[in-house]
């Protein structure tokens, strides 16, 4: 029997074995290095220009004081709406296709124009809406801004839903349809009740995803230098403001973009921590 | 008094439906997977009251048997029955026949407990819902006699508000025979139960089995022919989709009729 030690073949394998592992922990630390200098950037930026104005005052003009208080309501109003849309009609979609359509030809083509409609650039569905709602309206609205949200949230959850529902054993369907359960009390105790932390996780990621979006507004809600609770007027959201504030050249505004630019990543960044701890308790409860 | 018994089994043995209640009757059942025949015109009867096993080996049909006699294959595109399947002399195959009513009257178990996602209180809960609007109080009745027959009630009845995911193996399967008792069906399928459990746990469902055929008609596929012949009081041999042989468990295992049962049961092949 050869030593291993000595066999040029095993030592060979050795040596192809460290140079892969010190190669793939070298790239993690490259794509963390990133990002942990982003967040450094982010918070030593940032943390400066958060005081409680910041959440009690409006935008100001250049050289005035001021806050984000209504970008930070404009931007958790759209996202909500966009939420309260595109939610319920994503899991709908997503419960036919595992559910109901699973063997049907439909369910191939709606899953094929999903992932399509998933990666679709966000300044095309702005594109889109403003020709469908703005032009058609005449003025920017925070109507249109949310329908242009809702449209990257049904995406993301219709492909959640499907996936989580796929996940839900057969068995479990057979055993309720044993006990003489209709389908559609299947999908709603037992399938829904199964995937249940999956589906909300997908929901959040979608929030995440939509936080951050600025393309979809800019030709939608627009922006507004004054509190509104008008959902047929432009409306003020802390990503457009940032894109606004960041390339002006005063100073002022541009601390505010740092400040709110803090303020959307510690959101999406919780909202992500958030869904990985649901996602981590698995399938079933 | 020796001769007597032999004359008594001879009698029970060539005509096994005297005196029997007919509660299933599958006539002529043709079954496919698309295009494969899994079951090739088989013809068996289950008696009331009494515990009917299938066995064969893999791949013989005896679980697809199982799931047409409740209907569970309509689940599936793809899959169909051809023949009769008369339950209490109706055809369960026709296709006015409302899967739902028939399931709640043919329940099953089957190989891989199954507890949903909920309270082992709502587990059986869920089901008593559906077909009957009762006050809490006769429903918590009715889940405590459910968990009863299931020999399950001692181990659970002070965590009742517990995930039914919690319960080991064993009580979960117990958890599915109680739900299936607890809407109160006539007969009761078996999809190998035992099979996922270990002895101690087997043999309180074989137990349990031999409680429940005293309401109950009861269908059990196994693949241990040493369960089929301790819980049946039939027994059917199934091979390559057919259905070989159909007579008393005693009979089958001491002297089946034809050689292939013959070489199943001794472990000749399978």
């Amino acid at each position: 029997m050869v030593s291993p030690g000595t066999n040029a073949r095993y030592s060979r394998r050795r040596a192809s074995n460290l140079m892969a592992t010190v190669l793939s922990i070298a790239a993690a630390f490259f794509g963390l290095a990133w990002l942990a200098s982003i967040l450094t950037v982010l918070v030593v930026k940032g943390v400066g220009g958060l005081t409680l104005a910041v959440f009690t005052e409006m935008t100001p003009p250049p050289g005035g004081a001021g806050g984000l208080l209504n970008p930070i309501v404009g931007s958790l109003i759209l996202t909500g709406l966009a939420v309260l849309f595109g939610t319920p009609l994503g899991i709908l979609a997503g419960t036919y296709m595992a559910e109901y359509g699973r063997y049907s030809k439909l369910t191939m083509v709606v899953r094929f124009i999903n992932d399509i409609l998933l990666s679709a650039p966000s300044i095309v569905i702005g594109l889109f809406v403003y020709e469908l709602m703005v032009a058609r309206m005449g003025h920017f609205s925070a109507w249109a801004g949310a329908v242009a949200l809702a449209i990257l949230v049904i995406p993301v959850v219709v492909r959640t839903t499907e996936d989580m529902l796929l996940l839900v054993p057969n068995t479990l369907r057979e055993a309720s349809a044993a006990l003489g359960v209709p389908q559609w009390l299947v999908i709603r105790d037992v399938a829904y009740r199964a995937a249940r932390a999956g589906i909300t996780t997908g929901i959040l990621l979608a929030v995440a995803r939509i936080t951050g979006e600025t393309a979809p507004l800019l030709f939608t809600a627009l922006n507004n230098q004054f509190f509104s609770w008008n959902l047929n007027g432009p409306m003020s959201s802390l990503p457009v403001v940032i894109f606004q504030f960041a390339l002006s050249p005063y100073e002022d505004w541009q601390q505010l973009a740092w400040t709110g630019a803090l303020l959307i990543t510690a959101a999406v960044l919780g909202l992500s921590i958030l869904a990985r701890m649901l996602a981590s308790k698995k399938v079933l409860t | 008094m020796n001769l007597a018994i032999q004359t008594n089994v001879k009698e029970r043995t060539e005509t096994p439906a005297e005196g029997l209640e007919e509660k299933i009757v599958v006539r002529h059942l043709n079954f496919y997977y698309g295009e494969f025949r899994a079951l090739a015109d088989n013809n068996v009867n289950l008696y009331a009251n009494k515990v009917t096993a299938f066995i064969g080996p893999s791949g013989c049909g005896k679980s697809t048997l199982l799931r047409v006699l409740n209907r569970i294959y309509d689940l599936y595109p793809n899959q169909r029955a051809e023949g009769e399947v008369l339950l209490d002399g109706e055809n369960i195959l026709k296709p006015t026949q409302d899967v739902n009513l028939l399931r709640a009257k043919v329940g099953m178990v089957f190989q891989k407990p199954t507890p949903f996602p909920m309270t082992i209180y709502e587990n059986i809960a869920f089901g008593l819902r559906l077909y009957e609007q009762l006050p809490k109080s006769e429903l918590d009745g009715r889940v405590e006699d459910a968990l009863r027959r299931g020999a399950l009630w001692d181990e659970v009845k002070d965590k009742l508000g517990a995930s039914g995911l919690s319960l080991s193996g064993g009580q979960q399967q117990r958890l599915c025979i109680a739900r299936t008792v607890a809407i109160r069906p006539e007969v009761i399928l078996l999809d190998e139960p035992c099979s996922a459990l270990d002895p101690i746990s087997t043999a309180k469902i074989e137990e349990l089995i031999d409680v429940l055929k005293r309401e109950y008609t009861i269908a059990i596929v196994t693949h241990n022919m040493q369960q089929a012949a301790r819980t049946s009081d039939y027994t059917a041999f199934m091979y390559l989709g057919e259905l070989v042989e159909f007579s008393d468990t005693t009979q089958i295992f001491t002297n089946p009729k034809l050689e292939k049962t013959q070489d199943y049961i001794t472990g000749r092949f399978g």
